[in-house]
């Protein structure tokens, strides 16, 4: 479901909201059994809301591209008397009284909630293999992960069911399901989309940011979602509806190619169709520049520490209820418990190194073009994965290339290329605040 | 090294010793790499997180 065909119908009076979020239910119905994708599917709410923007647009109120548009979000962001449960038990019965800031923006422009997506727990984790809620499922073969944290709303849009959907990126979990479930995800430019009403994981890590079927769909949302928020601390002032450029062509775009980290130990299929990409952005005009980058693998680990002392903290009031979370996200609490202070502010004083070291690759290249995760999705419950000689833990092999970008708080954007087997995701990175550059270049390169 | 059995006895005793044998490889590993890049940090490397009160004057 493509949001720029489908407002153009809906304009056109070919069909109404109301019919749309009908088919959407329809569509969320069979696919749910198999899929597992919602937690909970809001279908007052969604019929409510439709007929709301077939009202409007029949008084010639029209509140932009996503009226009258199903989506759904992640089961973190906050929604005013509906259930919001971070896809732990620990919050199950949890029912906000007030919207997110996002929320609030989604039904200004007249879009169509049709539920609430299924998250690894409390999104720290990148399988979605839930133990309260149940495994999602990858819509490409229901047998392997939909990769995460959002792999709710990464299924939730390959399957048809929305035409898009809200995930929470803290270490690649926008981008993740976007390539294995083989859609289009955008982590924003940290602090150009308010966090706030959204339940944290790790705050200065926190990215919100949609799920889509194209990049040009990705912009469309993302001009409805951003913006300044006095009530989120990290938020930044940045101009209104600047988030694609028209007839944007990739001819002289300095477009670097790592030479180190994001090439290597990488899955056959995975090098294929990245070489391939490069092939097709250097058909396309672009200018391509090997470069070296900074050490992403030390910001990896500067990552680490800095999400798990952050998650711990925020977990700290409820982690005597042990048996109540899932086997690997205690693990993970309890080792960010252990982590001292000192650990997690010299992690802050590596980042803010690291991000000046970076912003010197910005004065030779444009972007950066890498693969979105180094394999394929794997099958659910597979812990290890082999890379020729290595044998490497697959939540580690499913991060190693996005976490760093977190670290950093830069824009990129995940886009599925064209394979005939599963999905492999092509990441387009580029420097703080060039989102629309981002979102452009994937747009030529989709 | 650290010792996480000790550490985690005194600081957080509510871990038990079995889940905290099974995550000491985790946290070694991690404390192997952080360390080294720790060491190289000097007086005038600022974190990224820094106390600012722009905020308060936008409110």
């Amino acid at each position: 479901m493509n949001i720029e065909q489908t407002a153009r119908r809906l304009r056109s009076r070919e069909i109404s909201a109301v019919e749309l979020a009908r088919e959407s239910l329809k569509t969320i119905q069979a696919e749910q059994p198999r899929l597992n994708a919602f937690i909970t599917v809001t279908e007052e709410t969604a019929l409510d809301q439709a007929r709301r923007a077939d009202d409007d647009l029949a008084k010639g109120i029209d509140r932009g591209p996503l009226q009258g548009i199903p989506y759904a979000l992640k089961d973190l962001f906050d929604t005013a008397g509906i259930r919001t449960t971070g896809g732990t038990k620990i919050f199950t019965d949890r029912v906000p009284a007030a919207d997110c800031t996002v929320y609030e923006k989604l039904q200004a422009a007249g879009a169509v909630l049709m539920g609430k997506t299924g998250l690894h727990e409390l999104a720290y984790g990148i399988t979605n293999n839930n133990p309260h809620f149940g495994a999602v499922r990858n819509p490409h073969d229901p047998s392997r992960i939909p990769g995460g944290s959002s792999g709710g709303s990464g299924a939730a849009v390959a399957a048809g069911m929305v035409a898009f959907a809200l995930g929470s990126d803290t270490g690649g979990s926008i981008r993740i399901p976007a390539a294995y479930c083989g859609c289009t995800g955008h982590k924003p430019t940290y602090g150009i989309v308010s966090r706030y009403g959204c339940m944290a994981l790790g705050n200065s890590l926190d990215h919100m940011g949609p799920l889509t079927d194209t990049p040009r769909d990705a912009a469309l949302v993302m001009d409805a979602i951003a913006g300044y928020d006095s009530r989120d601390d990290s938020s930044i002032p940045t101009p209104a509806g600047d988030f694609w450029r028209d007839n944007f062509s990739l001819r002289g775009v300095r477009t670097g190619i790592p030479e180190n980290f994001f090439t290597e130990r990488l899955a056959p299929e995975v090098a294929a169709a990245f070489h391939a990409a490069l092939d097709r952005a250097k058909s396309a005009g672009a200018e391509l520049k090997p470069i070296r980058v900074p050490d992403p693998e030390a910001l990896n680990v500067i990552g680490r520490v800095i999400l798990m002392s952050e998650v711990s903290a925020l977990m700290e009031p409820y982690a005597h209820r042990r048996d109540e979370f899932g086997p690997d996200v205690i693990a993970l609490i309890d080792q960010g418990r252990l982590l001292p202070a000192t650990d997690y502010v010299n992690a802050q004083r590596l980042r803010r190194r690291w991000q000046r070291e970076w912003a010197k690759v910005w004065k030779d290249i444009d972007i950066l073009l890498t693969p979105t995760a180094p394999i394929v999705a794997p099958k659910i419950g597979q812990a290890t994965v082999s890379l020729g000689e290595h044998e490497e833990d697959a939540r580690l092999a499913t991060t190693r290339l996005v976490r760093s970008i977190n670290v950093l708080g830069l824009p990129a954007v995940s886009i599925p290329l064209p394979v005939s087997g599963l999905p492999i995701g092509l990441q387009i990175i580029g420097p703080p605040f060039a989102d629309n550059l981002v979102l452009s270049a994937a747009g030529c390169l989709a | 090294m650290t010792d996480w059995k000790i550490l985690a006895s005194l600081r957080c005793p509510d871990i038990p010793a079995d889940a905290v044998a099974r995550i000491a490889p985790s946290l070694d590993a991690l404390e192997q790499t952080f360390r080294p890049l720790a060491a190289t940090l000097t007086p005038t490397d600022e974190s990224a997180v820094t106390f600012s009160n722009l905020q308060e004057r936008a409110e």
